[in-house]
């Protein structure tokens, strides 16, 4: 009998300590589950933005099957880049072709046994770049001094059937004193000679695989990895002035979202507190108007504010001898200095503070305007930040308004309608790598400071439940 | 004396000094812009030659107006479908993240990442993800050619689930379907499974698929095949899923806010009670994600009403009737490159869209509060 109950008092131990483990392992296993749905959902956010940052260091990000990696990827040539740039008279980031320069080249083709591997035709070929604005950049062609020397070959295995035999050769510029920036090149073999490697892995291969052909043999590293944002750089320029187009984008958006950001932070401070603290006439409507304003779209007003900015705000602007402010700064800073959003995070901000402070200060005898300098305004910091965050992404990001009243010169517009105007230069021509990298270039000022200021970002969401 | 009477004076005006930027501004830009709107809407205007009165009859011709039909049909149903799948994909991410692991502030980000760059470089990245050889194509492709494998992966894993919950059962235990300790092992052995059976050539790839080339912008089709009269015109279904990729992330911050919220003791006492999961969402979750649900909704239709952006960058790409949006209608009506400017019609377009914000978000106040 006491046999039995020790038994099952055994038994009940055991079973409660099977029963931790279980639970212990299922934990393990949840967290385990939960890690791998994560990971999928981050490859649906991340991955597109992954992919097309890859594919914007490739030759033809179209390109079917669409693959991860490229030849810019690859260190291997990133050694030669760097190798041929330095042959080339320039330093291994950044090649040119300069007299004197001889660039060694060696080039590898197989054929099946019984065929006789024909000798390449090396070429430096006059070769205008690109389609589109590229093509009426008028530059020296490389052509005109330089020297393909004799195609040698250097070495022939045979391994199951297969010949493969290396030729080297080089290229000499004989000029005396010019220098150019690229030196293109292309090799043509016969029909049956299949490409294996070269000292720099081509760009293209055409005519069904008989033409092997290099943008810019002496490159150096960072033209070669980084060719298409060497292209959105030279080939965005402006006609009128010849200044570089994409520089100048990049500085108005970064202008125009600084400046934004002070006017912002100021008004929808000063309103912000305004409406949480203060009582006045008209109160309620205000703020009524603030959300109703929040809701309704900027097509619904936009043809009466570009016609109060084309008449100079009321004639206003005829009193500092202005005109129009269409296509000017200070017409798209008037007209947006502030949203209804973020006078309606201030004051939302601002209601979640405590009012003893306030209260004491007013009992010191400090004038309202006083007590929100000193007092208040010292204690938003957290959501000026998160303000200003909102608001430098926002203006950054801005399409419509932009769109609408800066047209021209291309010179006025802000990075999104740079963009936008890729898409008559490259999408037209399938040529996406430019794009691509446009794109990841107006990306990253924002990416890097989402990561920075991570925190700031999240907060301005949780504050306004608005966007932008 | 005098002094006090000054300053009181300076303290009565000060709401007004502070808030005088502001006021000046949504007056300027926000108040006389909609009600001169409003009176546009009721005249002939060119932006050149002074308005001219002509009633109703805008709204009359709008009714007559075969585009702005269309554009009408196509801002409604994105919105409604936008937001509803946005909101559903936001919720799952919200309770996904809101398990206690760690590493969570990086998945947050990472998932955030679309949300923060511009409509610009995310749709021209979707432009080019949605050529004809593109890699949604290319995805697609490979996902006929596995079909097999990957249909056999599946029921392989709903069997062995099955069959571990119903034996977990027998002895006792409360196992739910969705276990996951089960599902990472009945995954790895259904893989286990499908590897061994395609290295015994039993099942493998389909040699003779055919490749995708669907064409996703620059056609007139609409999917589904089967819906008829509310099936979507094809580009505007790729802006759909482009828009609920983007701003998914952003609800799921709201949602996440939400969740975090709801007192912890709440699902304890429920677990304690012996509550499924699944009840305790119904009947936790759900009520107390109330308010967040109706900010997000509202937030949601406020915005895709308001479409615009990705109707203007993918341009001459897509047939303009199968993408124009009422935001789009208005703006090419008034800013119609070569032609006169449609003042009128635009801004009475403009009131409609307006009026149907108000009128769609008061309607979901309604749906959501009952």
């Amino acid at each position: 009998m006491r046999l039995d109950e020790g038994m099952a008092e055994q038994d009940r131990r055991a079973g409660a300590e099977n029963r931790r483990k279980l639970a212990a392992r299922r934990r393990w296993a949840k967290a385990a589950a939960v890690y791998v749905l994560l990971l999928g959902f981050s490859l649906l956010f991340v991955g597109p933005m992954a992919f097309a940052m890859l594919s914007s260091l490739k030759d033809n990000p179209v390109e079917w099957p669409p693959r991860l990696g490229s030849p810019q990827l690859s260190p291997a040539n990133w050694v030669s880049a760097a190798r041929l740039g330095l042959a080339g008279g320039g330093t291994a980031f950044f090649g040119q072709f300069a007299p004197g320069a001889v660039v060694p080249f060696s080039i590898t083709y197989e054929v099946d046994e019984g065929g006789e591997p024909g000798t390449p035709i090396v070429r430096v070929p006059r070769r205008v770049p690109g389609a589109g604005p590229a093509a009426i950049i008028a530059e020296p062609f490389a052509a005109d001094d330089a020297v393909v020397s004799e195609v040698r070959e250097v070495g022939r295995t045979t391994t199951e059937g297969v010949v493969r035999v290396t030729y080297e050769f080089d290229i000499r510029h004989v000029g005396s004193d010019m220098v150019y920036g690229k030196l293109p090149l292309d090799i043509e073999v016969p029909m049956y000679q299949r490409f294996v490697r070269a000292t720099l892995a081509p760009n293209r291969i055409e005519r069904l695989g008989r033409v092997q052909s290099w943008n810019n043999v002496t490159s150096g590293v960072i033209p070669y990895v980084f060719y298409n944002y060497h292209r959105v750089f030279r080939e965005n320029y402006s006609r009128a002035t010849g200044k570089n187009l994409f520089v100048a984008w990049i500085r108005n958006s970064f202008m125009l979202a600084g400046i934004k950001v002070v006017t912002t932070l100021v008004v929808a401070s000063m309103a912000g507190y305004a409406l949480a603290r203060l009582k006045f006439f008209g109160r309620n409507a205000l703020f009524n108007l603030v959300l109703f304003s929040m809701m309704i779209p900027g097509q619904v007003t936009f043809v009466s504010n570009y016609l109060v900015l084309r008449d100079g705000i009321f004639g206003l602007t005829r009193l500092f001898g202005g005109g129009s402010l269409i296509n000017t700064w200070t017409g798209y800073v008037v007209s947006t200095m502030v949203g209804g959003s973020a006078v309606f995070i201030m004051k939302q901000f601002f209601e979640g503070l405590p009012t003893e402070l306030e209260e004491s200060a007013r009992i010191d005898g400090a004038s309202v305007l006083k007590t929100y300098s000193r007092i208040m305004l010292p204690l938003a910091g957290p959501a000026l930040g998160a303000l200003a965050i909102l608001t430098f992404q926002g203006t950054w990001n801005e399409f419509f308004w932009p769109l609408v009243i800066l047209t021209s010169p291309p010179d006025k517009y802000t990075l999104t309608l740079g963009l936008l105007s890729f898409r008559t230069t490259y999408a037209v021509a399938f040529d996406w790598g430019p794009m691509l990298a446009g794109t990841v270039m107006s990306a990253l000022p924002i990416v890097v400071m989402f990561i920075v200021f991570q925190r700031y970002f999240v907060e301005g969401i949780s504050f306004s439940g608005i966007k932008g | 004396m005098r002094a006090h009477g000054v300053s009181r004076a300076w303290e009565k005006a000060a709401p007004y000094i502070l808030l005088a930027p502001f006021i000046f501004h949504i007056t300027a830009f926000f108040g006389y812009a909609f009600a001169r709107t409003f009176y546009f809407s009721f005249t002939e205007y060119n932006l050149f030659a002074s308005p001219r009165w002509v009633g109703l009859q805008n709204y009359v011709d709008l009714v007559r107006n075969v585009q702005f039909g269309r554009a009408l049909r196509n801002s409604l149903q994105f919105a409604v479908i936008v937001t509803l799948a946005q909101t559903c994909l936001a919720l799952i991410l919200a309770v996904v993240m809101n398990s206690r692991v760690r590493g969570i502030r990086f998945f947050r980000a990472a998932y955030y990442m679309p949300s923060v760059t511009s409509s610009v470089v995310i749709t021209l990245i979707f432009m080019w993800l949605f050529q004809r050889g593109g890699v949604i194509n290319y995805l697609t492709t490979k996902f006929i050619e596995y079909r097999a494998p990957i249909g056999v992966f599946i029921a392989c894993l709903v069997v062995i689930q099955v069959l571990l919950v119903l034996r977990d059962r027998a002895g006792g235990w409360p196992a739910s379907w969705f276990e996951p300790a089960f599902l990472l092992m009945s995954a790895v052995f259904s893989f286990v499974l499908v590897l061994a059976l395609q290295a015994a050539r039993i099942i493998g790839p389909n040699p003779n698929v055919e490749i995708v080339r669907t064409v996703w912008l620059n056609t007139r089709q609409t999917v589904p095949g089967w819906a008829g009269s509310l099936a979507v015109p094809r580009p505007l279904a790729a802006i759909m899923m482009l828009n609920t990729w983007t701003t998914a992330p952003t609800m799921m911050l709201l949602f996440l806010a939400g969740l975090q919220d709801i007192p912890r003791e709440l699902y304890e006492a429920a677990a304690v009670d012996g509550a499924a999961p699944a009840a305790a969402f119904r009947h936790i979750t759900l009520p107390g994600l109330r308010n967040v649900t109706y900010l997000v909704l509202s937030m949601g239709l406020i915005s895709t009403l308001q479409m615009f952006d990705q109707v203007a960058i993918v341009g001459e790409q897509a047939p303009r009737e199968s993408v124009i949006t009422l935001a789009y209608f208005i703006y090419s009506n008034a800013f119609p490159g070569s032609a006169v400017p449609r003042i009128g019609a635009a801004s009475a377009a403009a009131i409609v869209l307006a009026v149907f914000t108000m009128v769609l978000v008061s309607l979901q106040k309604r749906i959501t509060r009952s």
